[in-house]
């Protein structure tokens, strides 16, 4: 099939027709002739989230670096354009080179949230590749997965071949150069699987084998090569101020959600928080330079033209020379009429002074988070802020001027009670009483948001044991709140909606049972479950209720700790032993001190040196 | 305060860029290349940049002008290649030359633009229709969308300044010379509809093709 002439027909009926051409500055066409290894990088959401995920941008780069590799993108169609190329058979399509994904030699899923699973095999389906790995056999690309969800693999581990945790950029590159080797070799695929499984970070799903107790949990995990290793260590870039960043990244044509060029200072988070798995995963912080990231700062604009810079990391204002380099971006900024945009600052007084000087008279809003409402649950989940510390950062952003103020908070987190939640409400009565003893009664407009989310137990954090409230307790909690918060003036309560937590829920912590209701969801014609007007709780339902799998084993369901998790076999560095202690810390409401202050013994520095460990004593 | 003008063409899947889009482009091709480009006084500044008429999204074109004032003088040596190494694929830059600073915006001073479109038709047509007889009418009535989204009918026949319908056999290719700009202006979208009426043609929008050959100053400028 003639993939141009069509195209060029649907590209007149659909929405948005940019989202599909490629072709942007700075993209990579390469002569098809001459590489060895083809390369799709599929992210499994629309062009406009795809294209502000920097990740995206530095495989991108480091592929096509290489001459024998061309690596190129593919993103999920919107629903119109998905419509438009079922009806005439069009496949899903590459931008670069409009190849049909089947056609490739290996295609790699960024898994960034689960709620994008069924995104995923939509996409398989419209590239006419079948969906599970026992299906494809010899035939069709080897299909790769990697990002965060890939350190629980298991409710996709009959989707993917190969999946890749931990670091990504360097053991990509080695993933196609063996695979243009075992090509020319001529040899079967489980040929290049017993290879690749040797190497850090790589995942075999194919070499292990699940078998279960018959109250359904796991009794083992047996090994069907024997070679294959017992457990998976995630691969690790040790150096990351020497790591290889995109100067050159793709410019879109149309707006995307972040429309801005973007340097990582860092990876890795020192705080510890107890229900944060990219806490966990990314140990240790590794950071670049404040050089490199100045130099890159100044070539990324250069080469982009864009309008504005941002920083990357888990936490912006850690930074451990912040001050510094804040204070040079916002000299560079000025001087090149671009804007600076620093997202997750800790409000301290420093944080107040730059943003009042990059953001002047047009304030935008300023986002707190308290994680949760009362001293005893910050405790809990190892969340180090106090009462006092959220009021006169408050209290500060008020005398600034700041006039939309939105607190975070998440409901469900363990040990929590109604107490807690009354805290929510306290500590939003407060702030409103603060605006009026700051502004007076006339104190003009002031808004302030609750805002809350459900808590999703993750595997690999010092919680994945933990049962999460069923939708009846959130909803409960939610109503509670919703009606605590009625009687403060000024002050507006969003949620997130009950089913796609729960939901989230089993996907994080599901095992290989889970892939069952995924098929047969997508089959019932789920996908974008992540975009709330296109979710479908009652397909959903249903998909559970004809294979015959209970969601709430997955969700709700306290797990012990010589239980077998799903994810054992998957080696983040960070030991079970530590998350075992975590947990009973947070049992015990105490706290654990930022690893800046001392090792906590977590485990990661068996692998890699922490840069940061005691920097602070 | 510096003016100059380009002339450019649009070809290929970059056609499906809208104006919006194309400005932001070469806003930030501007940036790249180092070149300041002025800025209107204000809450909300903006570059002084403009093209002489937008192009619909969807067309493609052989001679699109775009204007602009920039703080410094540009070094016109190798100017042409320098723009076009800033350019994505699809968007050649085919000349550059200052103009004089003072006078009305290029947009205030369009005249005509002139289009060729390629529309594949279904079933059969005689091979020998001819722009005459469909100019001959008294009026020639199209429809558009008026401001509360009604369909209204139109005369657009004092609108067309030249036109000239050739059948080959499996298209119908349509010159047409069009008023353009802010006193009179005719989109081809409603020409077609009212060619496609009259000779009774078949055939789908999705697979029309439409290149803007040209646009004309009342001015007697010349690109």
């Amino acid at each position: 099939m003639n993939i141009d002439s069509n195209l060029n027909k649907l590209l007149k009926i659909v929405e948005k027709p940019a989202r599909y051409i490629g072709g942007e500055f700075n993209s990579v066409k390469k002569n098809l002739e001459k590489v060895k290894t083809r390369f799709g990088f599929a992210f499994p959401d629309t062009y406009e989230i795809g294209m502000s995920f920097l990740g995206l941008q530095i495989l991108y780069g480091i592929l096509n670096r290489e001459d024998d590799i061309f690596c190129e993108r593919i993103f999920a169609p919107a629903l119109d354009m998905e419509a438009e190329m079922r009806a005439i058979e069009l496949p899903l399509f590459t931008l670069e080179s409009k190849t049909p994904i089947k056609d490739l030699d290996i295609v790699g899923f960024t898994l960034q949230y689960e709620m994008s699973y069924t995104n995923i095999l939509n996409m398989l389906d419209l590239g006419g590749i079948p969906l599970t790995r026992q299906e494809r056999g010899e035939d069709y690309p080897v299909i790769v997965a990697g990002g965060p969800c890939a350190f629980n693999p298991e409710p996709l581990a009959d989707i993917f071949d190969i999946f890749v945790i931990g670091d990504g950029e360097e053991l990509i590159v080695t993933l196609c150069k063996k695979h243009a080797e075992w090509k020319a070799s001529g040899k079967n695929k489980e040929e290049l699987y017993k290879e690749l499984c040797h190497l850090e970070g790589i995942y075999i799903p194919g070499f292990y084998e699940p078998e279960y107790n018959s109250d359904g949990t796991i009794r083992e995990l047996k090994k069907l090569y024997k070679e294959a290793p017992d457990s998976i260590k995630k691969a690790i870039i040790s150096n990351v101020d020497e790591a290889f960043f995109p100067e050159n990244a793709i410019v879109p044509f149309i707006e995307v959600i972040h429309d801005r060029s973007v340097v990582e200072t860092f990876r890795g988070c020192t705080r510890g928080c107890r229900f944060c798995q990219a806490g966990m995963i990314y140990r240790p912080v590794r950071e670049r330079s404040k050089e490199t990231i100045e130099t890159l700062a100044k070539k990324m604009l250069e080469n982009s033209g864009h309008e504005e810079i941002s920083l990357l990391s888990l936490s912006t204002s850690d930074y451990s020379q912040f001050e510094e380099l804040a204070t040079t971006l916002m000299k560079m900024c000025k001087e090149h009429n671009v804007s600076l945009s620093l997202p997750s600052l800790r409000l301290d007084s420093f944080s107040f002074k730059v943003l009042q000087e990059i953001q002047g008279y047009k304030k935008s809003g300023l986002t707190f988070a308290p994680e949760a409402g009362s001293q005893r649950l910050r405790n809990v989940v190892n969340k180090n802020i106090t009462e006092e510390n959220i009021y006169s950062s408050i209290e500060q952003a008020l005398e600034l001027g700041w006039s939309n103020l939105k607190l975070y908070f998440m409901v469900g987190l363990p040990t929590e009670t109604m107490a807690d939640l009354d805290g929510i409400a306290e500590i939003a009565k407060n702030v409103i009483d603060l605006n009026y003893k700051i502004k007076g009664r006339q104190g003009g407009r002031f808004n302030v948001t609750i805002s809350v989310s459900s808590f999703v137990p993750k595997a690999h954090t010092p919680f994945q044991w933990h049962g999460q409230d069923t939708a009846n307790e959130f909803r409960k909690k939610h109503m509670h709140l919703k009606d605590k918060l009625k009687s403060v003036r000024g002050v507006s309560f969003t949620y997130h909606r009950t089913d796609t937590t729960i939901l989230e829920a089993v996907f994080a912590r599901g095992d290989r049972r889970v892939t069952k209701p995924l098929i047969e969801a997508f089959k019932l014609g789920c996908s974008f479950d992540g975009w709330s007007e296109n979710f479908n709780n009652g397909l959903w339902l249903k998909a559970f209720e004809t294979t015959g799998i209970d969601a709430n084993f997955y969700s709700s369901r306290e797990r012990t700790y010589d239980e077998i998790l799903p994810w054992d076999h998957i080696d983040s560095g960070v030991t079970k032993e530590f998350l075992i202690k975590e947990n009973e810390k947070a049992k015990a409401e105490t706290l654990t001190d930022d690893c800046r202050l001392g090792c906590v013994d977590c485990g990661v520095n068996s692998r890699v040196k922490c840069e940061m460990e005691g920097s602070h004593v | 305060m510096y003016r100059y003008i380009v002339k450019f063409s649009k070809f290929g899947y970059i056609k499906y860029i809208s104006h919006l889009d194309l400005m932001r482009l070469f806003k930030r091709s501007f940036k790249r290349m180092g070149i300041k480009l002025e800025y209107s006084q204000g809450f909300n500044p903006h570059p002084k940049m403009g093209l002489a008429q937008p192009l619909s999204l969807g067309y493609e074109s052989s001679g699109e002008i775009l204007e602009f004032e920039t703080v410094d003088k540009i070094n016109e040596e190798n100017i042409i290649e320098t723009f076009n190494l800033a350019m994505p694929e699809g968007i050649k830059i085919i000349e550059f030359k200052e103009i004089k600073a003072e006078g009305k915006s290029l947009a205030a001073i369009t005249e005509f633009a002139e289009y060729r479109i390629k529309l594949p038709y279904r079933g059969s047509l005689p091979q020998d229709i001819k722009a005459l007889d469909f100019m001959n009418q008294a009026e020639i009535i199209s429809q558009k969308l008026n401001k509360k989204k009604e369909l209204i009918d139109l005369n657009i026949k004092s609108m067309i300044k030249e036109l000239t319908v050739n059948n080959n056999g499996e298209e119908v290719i349509i010159f047409a010379k069009l008023d353009a700009g802010s006193l009179s202006n005719l989109s081809p979208e409603l020409l077609i509809k009212a060619i496609g009426n009259y000779y009774k043609i078949e055939y789908d929008r999705s697979e029309v093709e439409i290149t803007r050959e040209s646009i004309t100053f009342t001015k007697n400028l010349q690109f």
